[in-house]
């Protein structure tokens, strides 16, 4: 029955793995706890997911462009690092674009070495995620950074703050959410990332500067971490060396499962949104079902397969995969 | 290609000189459980450096694991390897290193545990034990939360990173005693912090939707602590609430100051560092030392913070 | 440049610049450090490596075929629980240090099976390794921990860790147990049928469905052995600690990639051989011993690493294309 639904091309819900297992989830959650669908829930999970989100964000556009950037994990630890120790010592209106200038050096360094010297992204981005470990326990001296003043500082407004109601991560999350979404979609920009991505040969012969293009795709993935770092500096008031420990896979992770394809030249933001929030809900809801935390890994694997799967297979038009 | 491969050959010649050190200090080597991951760790490893220094008979190898079990077993061959005096090892698992530490005795290289004690099984292979007790801190955690709620109350707990023995250890002295002393304080949920203030803070976001009424949260350490503070002073709860941690960081001293943090366990990695070090000295100059060294790490609120100084990390 | 290839070792050290790598930072930890080249110093870095060497030997084959797994530190992970664990199950409670045979046994056995799973879903589902893998990663870390209860495991046995101490001659069983692993895996590889599927799989896939070769349940068996490996590793590895803990083997898939690439795999798929992944791994692994020995502080050492993955990853690039004047991936 499905397997002929697939075959038919299939009704748009079957192309939409990831819109189907969210509402099946959030239904099956919402029956077990009460609290699940609570305004306050759901505007605190959109909250918690702001900062893997926006980092999500640019990992999508430079994994469409046919390229993986797994240094966005010690990247963010250097760019919240940074600045919230520079908050104190020369104030936030110079601290955020020292930072933000930083943050984009880093980005054009993996920018260079993948665009341009054309090195294997996977490793590269492995490298840098190493380096970049180093780089901010060198810098910090390995000590933890605060803001001393929290309550007086109007830094604290990206992370605490609110706008009519809605806190501001979820604004600067959906808001950046768009306007990159509008871009991928509508400007000729967008389509080079996907030419790109999609058929790296015939891109080049049909004159599209295929350096340039995975370049910039970097200097925006290290954008949506500075942004990522100012709203969790903000939200912490203080970081750790290692506070970005582990995002890089969380976020590859969301972006998978919003069914972009690792082979590049195809993909979507708003998708990726989709996946944020899908493993943010799944976190949130299994605690407040009062799982052990352990569940969520298991949870998560079972639904990034399953969800992937369902997509892959509306892709192809049958369940299984034709390989003997 | 010629002159880097001749600037190579003269930096190694430059290293090779400077690594031979005259024979007649100690060497001591340390292998840290992973110095970066808070300041505690950083502190102490500056504390250490410093007191060697000061020290001109002392020559340290200072080595860190960056939390790996098996890179700290490689670490402690490479020390035996270079024929140090004694080994200082911070242990990432008590119950992993025993064979290591077994061996090192093995060899004749006394091994000093610092920070969080090795195993039982191992006991009998090292040559002293300095640093806090975790589990007396959970404990002391304990006292003071059942102090704070008057015997009678709900808290929930936010643990460190799984699976390491100092979060275990925190954990199994908070609960045991919490029991025992506190029967109508009870535990809502227990949820890890992994060391990460941001992720306690989310943590606490959903255990503060989860439950209508808290009175209390203990957590592994102050960094985590205050982590749950910022969430519940967002959802506008922490009024009342009190916050008790394991540990006490610079920020839950500040904390402690405005009265919204309630208590938590004065430990100075500087004491301990120094301990670690004093302790392995007096084991190579044959001194009688005992077993298991604690040093004094007392309760610290909100009423006697002013005796102790603002802690440095 | 011309002349310099008609030596052959020359010549095969432009075609394994992983190798010519090993050759410059083991004559250089060996002047700059003390302690660098003596014997027993050089057992211990095989010792050290072949933990992350023996999971490397199965990822040449996973990503020979084009695929990779991640899941392998997890795998890793699993299996020491098991062997430390089935120990003191009370089945075999009388059976003296023979306990240790059917824990080993079954931790071997674990392994295999979550390769297998990995296996089964890339070939049924058609989902990329790469993602199936990536979930694994997660899901596999929840068994370990559903399993343990989050408390590490110990032996009660001491005739368990004392055999990571037992030699062979002058050689450490453990380093001995990872050359026969080179070896029959090296000779998986380049001698048998199996071995060249695992090159026409990855080289060209149409191609080897067109040859006849049964590509999923291939692919199945390269997990499999993957997962036998990283078990394998995870019970050597609990020999050294005579005990597992929940958290052991994070990142370790992340180095295993590295060393592989290193040693000229292509992520790709279709090239690759183990001498290069020996290369590799005994490249990290002399690099993290000379720079112990060296007393290089911790923060400089991830920098030195990263910074020196990158730089092989240009050069190896810079020799093969001078080397067969052909681009590679």
């Amino acid at each position: 029955m499905l397997l002929t639904r697939l075959k038919a091309g299939g009704p748009a819900i079957a192309k939409q793995g990831i819109l189907v297992a969210f509402i099946v989830f959030m239904i099956a959650f919402s029956l077990m706890s009460d609290r699940f669908l609570s305004a306050d829930n759901i505007m605190s999970v959109f909250r918690q997911s702001a900062i893997i989100g926006v980092m999500a964000i640019g990992v999508t556009i430079v994994v469409i462009g046919g390229n993986l950037d797994l240094s966005v994990g010690s990247m963010l630890s250097f760019a919240t690092v940074l600045v919230v120790d520079l908050h104190d010592k020369i104030g936030p209106e110079l601290a955020i674009p020292v930072m933000i200038m930083a943050t984009l050096c880093l980005g054009a360094i993996n920018g260079f070495l993948i665009g341009i010297l054309r090195l294997n992204s996977l490793i590269v981005t492995l490298g840098m995620l190493s380096a970049i470990q180093g780089l901010v326990l060198i810098y910090s001296g390995g000590q933890n950074v605060d803001i001393a003043d929290q309550s007086g500082t109007w830094f604290a407004v990206f992370g605490r703050g609110a706008v009519f109601g809605i806190a501001t991560p979820i604004i600067i999350f959906l808001g950046l959410a768009l306007i990159f979404h509008v871009i991928m979609t509508t400007m000729p920009f967008g389509r080079r990332v996907h030419a790109v991505g999609g058929n790296p040969t015939a891109s080049v012969f049909s004159g599209i500067p295929r350096s340039r293009i995975v370049f910039m795709t970097y200097l925006i993935s290290a954008l949506c971490v500075a942004i990522a770092a100012i709203i969790l500096g903000s939200r912490v008031m203080g970081s750790q060396n290692n506070v970005g420990q582990g995002y890089e896979l969380q976020v590859l992770a969301a972006v998978i499962l919003g069914g972009t394809s690792l082979l590049g030249g195809s993909g979507s933001i708003l998708r990726t949104v989709l996946g944020v929030l899908m493993l943010a809900f799944i976190q949130n809801g299994l605690i407040l079902m009062g799982q052990p935390y352990y569940t969520q890994w298991l949870v998560t694997w079972a639904v990034i397969i399953v969800a992937v799967w369902l997509d892959v297979a509306a892709k192809r038009g049958r369940l299984f995969s034709p390989i003997a | 290609m010629r002159n880097s491969m001749r600037l190579l050959l003269a930096s190694c010649g430059t290293l090779a000189l400077a690594g031979a050190a005259s024979a007649d200090t100690v060497r001591i080597g340390i292998t840290q459980n992973n110095v970066g991951i808070d300041s505690y760790q950083t502190t102490y490893e500056r504390a250490f450096i410093e007191a060697a220094d000061a020290n001109p008979d002392v020559e340290v190898i200072v080595l860190d694991a960056g939390g790996d079990v098996a890179r700290q077993i490689s670490q402690m061959q490479d020390l035996i390897q270079q024929n140090v005096d004694a080994i200082i090892v911070w242990p990432t698992d008590g119950q992993a290193l025993v064979p290591a530490v077994r061996n090192a005795h093995r060899e004749g290289v006394p091994v000093i545990v610092t920070n969080s004690n090795i195993a039982e099984a191992g006991m009998d292979f090292i040559a002293a034990f300095s640093g806090p007790n975790n589990i007396q801190q959970g404990i002391y955690s304990a006292e003071m939360m059942c102090e704070a709620l008057d015997g009678e109350g709900q808290i929930v707990q936010i643990t460190g990173m799984p699976g390491y023995t100092t979060a275990i250890e925190r954990q199994q002295g908070f609960d045991d005693r919490l029991a025992e002393l506190c029967p109508g304080v009870t535990q809502l949920d227990i949820q890890p912090g992994d060391w990460n203030r941001e992720r306690a803070q989310r943590t606490m976001e959903t255990l503060l939707t989860r439950f209508d009424n808290i009175d209390g949260v203990y957590s592994g350490d102050d960094n985590m602590g205050v982590g749950a503070l910022n969430a519940a002073l967002a959802a506008g709860r922490a009024e009342g609430m009190v916050f008790i941690g394991a540990t006490n960081f610079a920020v839950g001293y500040d904390a402690m100051e405005r009265g919204e943090y309630w208590g938590s366990v004065y430990q100075s990695p500087v004491d301990d560092a120094r301990a670690a070090l004093q302790t392995a000295l007096d084991v190579l100059a044959g001194e009688d030392v005992p077993k298991l060294n604690y040093f004094d790490t007392p309760k610290i609120t909100q009423e006697n913070m002013h005796e102790f100084d603002r802690p440095v990390f | 440049m011309a002349n310099f290839t008609q030596i052959p070792l020359l010549r095969w050290l432009m075609r394994n610049p992983i190798w010519g790598f090993v050759l410059i930072v083991f004559i250089f930890f060996s002047l700059a450090a003390d302690n660098f080249f003596s014997e027993r110093n050089l057992m211990n870095i095989v010792v050290q490596t072949s933990t992350i060497g023996l999971i490397a030997l199965g990822m040449t084959l996973v990503m020979i075929n084009g695929n990779i797994d991640l899941s392998v530190g997890a795998t890793l992970a699993l299996a020491a629980a098991f062997a430390v664990d089935v120990q003191s199950w009370a089945a075999f409670a009388t059976w003296g240090n023979w306990q240790i045979l059917p824990a080993v046994c079954i931790a071997l056995l674990v392994g295999i099976l979550m390769g297998a799973i990995n296996g089964f879903i890339v070939w049924k589902t058609g989902v990329d390794a790469f993602i199936v893998t990536l979930g694994a990663m997660l899901g596999i870390r929840g068994l370990v921990f559903v399993y343990t209860g989050e408390q590490s495991f110990y032996a009660m046995n001491f005739a368990y860790s004392d055999f990571s101490f037992m030699t062979i001659g002058p050689f450490p069983v453990l380093a001995v147990i990872f050359a026969v692993a080179v070896i029959a895996v090296h000779l998986l590889l380049s001698r048998t049928v199996h071995g060249r599927n695992t090159y026409a799989v990855g080289g060209n896939r149409e191609a080897a469905v067109n040859a006849g070769i049964r590509v999923g349940p291939h692919m199945m068996i390269n997990f499999m052995l993957i997962g036998f490996l990283a078990a394998l590793s995870g019970v050597l590895l609990s020999t050294q600690m005579g005990a597992a803990t929940p958290n052991l083997g994070r990142d370790y898939e992340l180095w295993v990639i590295t060393a592989v690439v290193l040693g000229g795999t292509k992520l790709t798929g279709g090239k690759g051989d183990i001498i290069g992944t020996l290369g590799g791994v005994l490249a990290i692994g002399i690099l993290r011993n000379g720079m112990n020995l060296m007393q290089v502080p911790a923060f400089y050492v991830l920098v030195i690493l990263g910074s020196i993955l990158i730089a092989v990853l240009f050069l190896d690039k810079r020799f093969n294309r001078s080397a067969d004047g052909g681009l590679r991936l």
